[in-house]
């Protein structure tokens, strides 16, 4: 079912080809008005088309990067394309090719699931139609078909995270940009957003960008992952690479020095 | 009107009646005072000068203006309540100018209190007061208030939120607008206040330019000069607070 609804989606996407870094970042950094360094000049390129995880502990830097990238925090030093975008230079374009599902979910609570993504596919220029059918496609895929029409007041933090990822999708973004896109959801809906996220990074060839806790999921979905600790990138590689002979896990506490705090 | 700013105003007036409490609170008060006003100090119009025989009639563009002015803070808390829900954070991340989130939002709320304050009009007719210029002085009427609400309290109350991303921050500061208002000639004649001070007060006082050419409508007729000064009050206020607010956003969020 859930490829028939994938294949219903991708019917209408355009398949453009961008550049082949869609992500690039130079020495980008962020110094926040109380004096705070939360990321302190990371560097690194993720290839169109690649899953690339951002692992790190709380606090690490994870959350500032994304949304340096993502147009929401303006950096402070260094640069970074999305696209082929400057994000400071030229937000409005980075955000017409970015989907962003975000860390602490901003919905609309009077509005109702189906009403926030067509709203958001219009914001994003589709007509009125296609945003109707394009919703109705997305809902049903992140299971919230039956909940379409209630208002999103009602729905649970699962559901609002849900619905959430549908509205980042509604454009079907070449870049797509999840921090802890899986956080608070049970083990099958975890599985459902992974089988997603599979079937349209391969079917469009969706750049995505993730930040997780969960060594599962960075190993599952990622080419490349790069653990952040203290606002520095302190290793990058792809899974296999990172591992060696052991884990991910033991790859992560080896390189922050410290426990895990919320790995499942 | 860009299509986001139409999609985001759409999108605030599709919710209005989904909040019937905001909806009915933001105009029964002024219903009330209006009726409660008009019958305490009815004995005003016996006083020598007074323009007319009905107080409903003087009393009317004030009403229409405590409906709009105060009223428009609530575009403010709707701002102040989705940066908390962290809803303007996912906006923002949509190819959307901050620019059209907030016209949006004042754009609604604007022709959601052009509906009340008619409402306000209608029942000062239903209490006997007669609008000199008729229907479109009337229309007239609503549109400078709503514009005057805009462009004073919308802007500042816009600019709270910004600042404070609190809405009880904004709300806090609903009694300002009542002090704007009572600031002028609203309830008696010039003539009728008591100190030099106060008049000079009333004669700095923006809301007594837009107000005049309210009750000129209603009393009189269209006096196109007392218009024309009103529309200049209200676009020079604009001229001020519409930069301001780009300013003040960007050095919040740039």
């Amino acid at each position: 079912m859930r490829h028939v609804l994938v294949r219903a989606l991708l019917d209408s996407a355009p398949r453009g080809t961008g550049p082949d870094d869609a992500i690039v970042v130079e020495e980008l950094a962020k110094r926040y008005p109380n004096g705070t360094e939360a990321v302190r000049g990371i560097s690194f390129r993720v290839r169109a088309g690649d899953v690339f995880g951002i692992l790190g502990p709380n606090g690490a830097g994870k959350s500032t990067t994304m949304g340096m990238l993502g147009t929401l925090v303006r950096p402070t030093a260094g640069r970074a394309t999305v696209a082929g975008f400057d994000v400071t230079d030229r937000p409005l374009a980075v955000r017409r090719r970015i989907g962003f599902a975000m860390q602490e979910v901003g919905v609309d609570e009077l509005a109702t699931g189906s009403e926030l993504v067509v709203l958001h596919g219009r914001l994003h220029g589709l007509s009125r139609r296609e945003a109707a059918r394009r919703a109705a496609l997305l809902l049903d895929l992140v299971g919230l078909g039956d909940a379409a029409s209630r208002r999103m007041g009602e729905y649970s933090g699962g559901m609002q995270r849900r619905v959430d990822l549908a509205s980042a999708l509604v454009h079907l973004p070449p870049v797509l940009f999840l921090d802890e896109p899986t956080e608070g959801l049970d083990p099958h809906g975890r599985t459902a957003i992974w089988e997603t996220l599979e079937r349209l990074n391969e079917a469009l060839g969706m750049t995505i960008v993730l930040t997780t806790h969960y060594m599962e999921e960075a190993d599952r979905l990622c080419d490349r992952i790069a653990i952040i600790d203290r606002g520095r990138i302190v290793t990058e590689g792809t899974p296999a690479e990172l591992k060696g002979a052991a884990t991910l896990e033991d790859a992560y506490l080896r390189a922050t020095g410290r426990v895990l705090e919320l790995a499942a | 009107m860009s299509s986001a700013t139409w999609l985001l105003t759409r999108r605030t007036l599709i919710q209005f009646p989904r909040n019937p409490m905001v909806l009915g609170f933001s105009v029964a008060p002024v219903l009330m005072m209006f009726v409660v006003f008009g019958a305490l100090f009815e004995g005003v119009k016996q006083l020598p000068g007074f323009p007319t025989d009905n107080y409903f009639e003087y009393l009317a563009p004030a009403a229409v203006l405590m409906t709009t002015v105060p009223g428009i803070a609530n575009a403010a808390v709707g701002l102040a309540t989705d940066f908390q829900s962290r809803y303007l954070h996912k906006l923002l991340t949509l190819p959307v100018s901050i620019g059209s989130i907030m016209a949006g939002r004042l754009l609604a709320d604007g022709a959601r209190l052009f509906l009340q304050a008619g409402a306000v009009l209608l029942l000062a007719l239903a209490l006997g007061a007669h609008i000199a210029s008729g229907i479109a002085g009337a229309l007239l009427m609503l549109l400078m208030g709503t514009l005057f609400g805009i462009v004073t309290f919308g802007v500042l109350t816009a600019n709270l939120a910004l600042k404070s991303k609190d809405p009880a921050a904004v709300q806090a500061v609903f009694p300002m607008a009542f002090l704007l208002i009572f600031l002028t000639t609203a309830y008696q004649t010039e003539e009728q206040v008591p100190s030099g001070v106060l008049r000079a007060v009333i004669g700095a006082n923006p809301t007594e330019y837009v107000l005049r050419a309210m009750r000129e409508l209603t009393l009189t007729g269209f006096d196109w000069q007392t218009i024309g000064v009103a529309f200049l009050v209200i676009a020079g206020l604009g001229l001020i607070g519409v930069p301001l607010t780009a300013w003040n956003y960007r050095s919040v969020y740039g």
